[in-house]
């Protein structure tokens, strides 16, 4: 077959044609992706809430139907007697290292945190990415090493504070330890460890209305 | 047409990373490990596989003037499918790889291959050459990755091998890429001059 001249009725017919050919196979895609896709996200979103509130614990809970509110979702979370487990709060901060940082934080009725997971985040593999163990390893669990690393490189430095679980943002200073808070940042990841602070303290500002590093940090937050 | 020499040609004496230097962004964004680069080169391969396909099919139907609005409205509907399909069926693969997935349809890797390989062959030939294109360039990335990996994070994919101590954080970000591809690229290039 020969090719087909380049006049302007072809080239509308072709283009037009070859649009909307793809576009009704995007759309009968979309159509059967659709729902797999939801499902992962829910499934996504209630493995986050039955993590960050009940941990390894193993109970019977129900979670209220999540409200929103300026940016913010909350799931309450209840056990069968109705008492309150926990809030688990949807929290993001444009500010991360590559991006918005968006975690899940659950604190308990009095602001304690129970746990916490990383949702989205676009930070780098290998550094900023550890945020979603880096801030509930115990102190020292990270330098824990084998008899033949140190012989070869000596003992493990000294442990570092960063696990925030336990922690309640509305007494302890949750920031990181260079701006004078009680939290180690990841090592050579800063601008990550300060994002995930703020998203964890925002998500107390939401459920509870303040702060403790809000009275100090007040002036600096905005750089 | 010998179809395996058009394959073998993609892998080594066209290799799009070490040969043509083509598609530099996600070779040198999605290397940080092993395990991504064989992900963004084996979506890159399935989207070149079938935009190739499928234009050297139309290529008689398409007029001159406007092949190459053609060429990308077929490459980018190829990318959102796969964008949604991994999506759907491999939420992981998609996690770590997400905003690396729609600029392959700016890859020039694939608008490079339709017009000059699918747009002038037959259609088992342009397959061929996507298979080739596609292979040469997971190999590149895979490689890529496995040496920034390793040196960067102690790890292969994904299993601890020096003590994060001796991480040299350098090669997980930027530069450490472009040193990486640069080495590399000197060790192919003397590879293939002594051959020669």
């Amino acid at each position: 077959m020969k090719k087909l001249e380049s006049n302007i009725a072809n080239m509308a017919i072709v283009l037009t044609a070859i649009a909307v050919v793809a576009g009704g196979l995007l759309a009968w895609v979309n159509n059967v992706t659709a729902g797999p896709i939801e499902q992962i996200n829910n499934q996504a979103i209630e493995n986050g809430i039955k993590s960050v509130i009940l941990g390894d614990r193993d109970i019977e809970f129900r979670v209220e139907d999540p409200t929103e509110k300026e940016g913010f979702v909350f799931h309450n979370v209840y056990d069968m007697n109705d008492n309150l487990l926990g809030t688990a709060v949807e929290s993001t901060d444009k500010n991360g290292f590559g991006g918005a940082f968006k975690v899940m934080v659950g604190f308990d009725s009095e602001g304690k945190i129970l746990g916490y997971e990383v949702l989205e985040h676009s930070e780098t593999p290998g550094l900023g990415a550890q945020a979603n163990d880096w801030f509930r390893q115990k102190s020292g669990e990270v330098q824990e090493q084998s008899a033949v690393t140190t012989l070869l490189l000596g003992a493990p430095g000294k442990p570092g504070n960063h696990n925030i679980i336990g922690m309640n943002p509305g007494d302890d200073m949750m920031t990181v330890s260079k701006d004078g808070g009680q939290v180690d940042a990841i090592t050579a990841s800063t601008i990550t460890s300060k994002a995930f602070l703020r998203a964890v303290n925002a998500a107390y500002k939401a459920v509870f209305g303040y702060t403790a590093a809000d009275a100090v940090s007040g002036a600096s937050s905005q750089n | 047409m010998n179809y395996f020499k058009t394959i073998i040609n993609g892998i080594v004496k066209e290799n799009p990373t070490f040969v043509l230097l083509l598609g530099m962004c996600p070779t040198l964004a999605t290397t940080t490990s092993a395990v991504n680069g064989l992900g963004m080169g084996v979506a890159t391969m399935f989207v070149l596989i079938c935009s190739n396909t499928f234009i050297s099919l139309l290529k008689n139907l398409i007029p001159d003037g406007v092949r190459i609005p053609c060429y990308i409205v077929v490459i980018a509907s190829f990318v959102t499918l796969l964008q949604m399909l991994m999506q759907a069926y491999v939420p992981d693969l998609y996690k770590t790889l997400g905003i690396f997935i729609p600029l392959i349809v700016v890859n020039c890797i694939i608008l490079g291959r339709a017009e000059a390989f699918a747009a002038k062959n037959n259609v088992l030939a342009s397959i061929c050459d996507g298979v080739g294109i596609g292979i040469g360039f997971t190999i590149a990335l895979t490689l890529l990755g496995f040496v920034r990996e390793l040196l960067g994070n102690g790890a292969v994919f994904g299993y601890r091998i020096f003590p994060e101590s001796m991480n040299m954080l350098v090669f997980v970000l930027a530069p450490g890429a472009f040193i990486t591809l640069g080495l590399l690229m000197a060790i192919v290039n003397s590879v293939k001059n002594r051959k020669a």
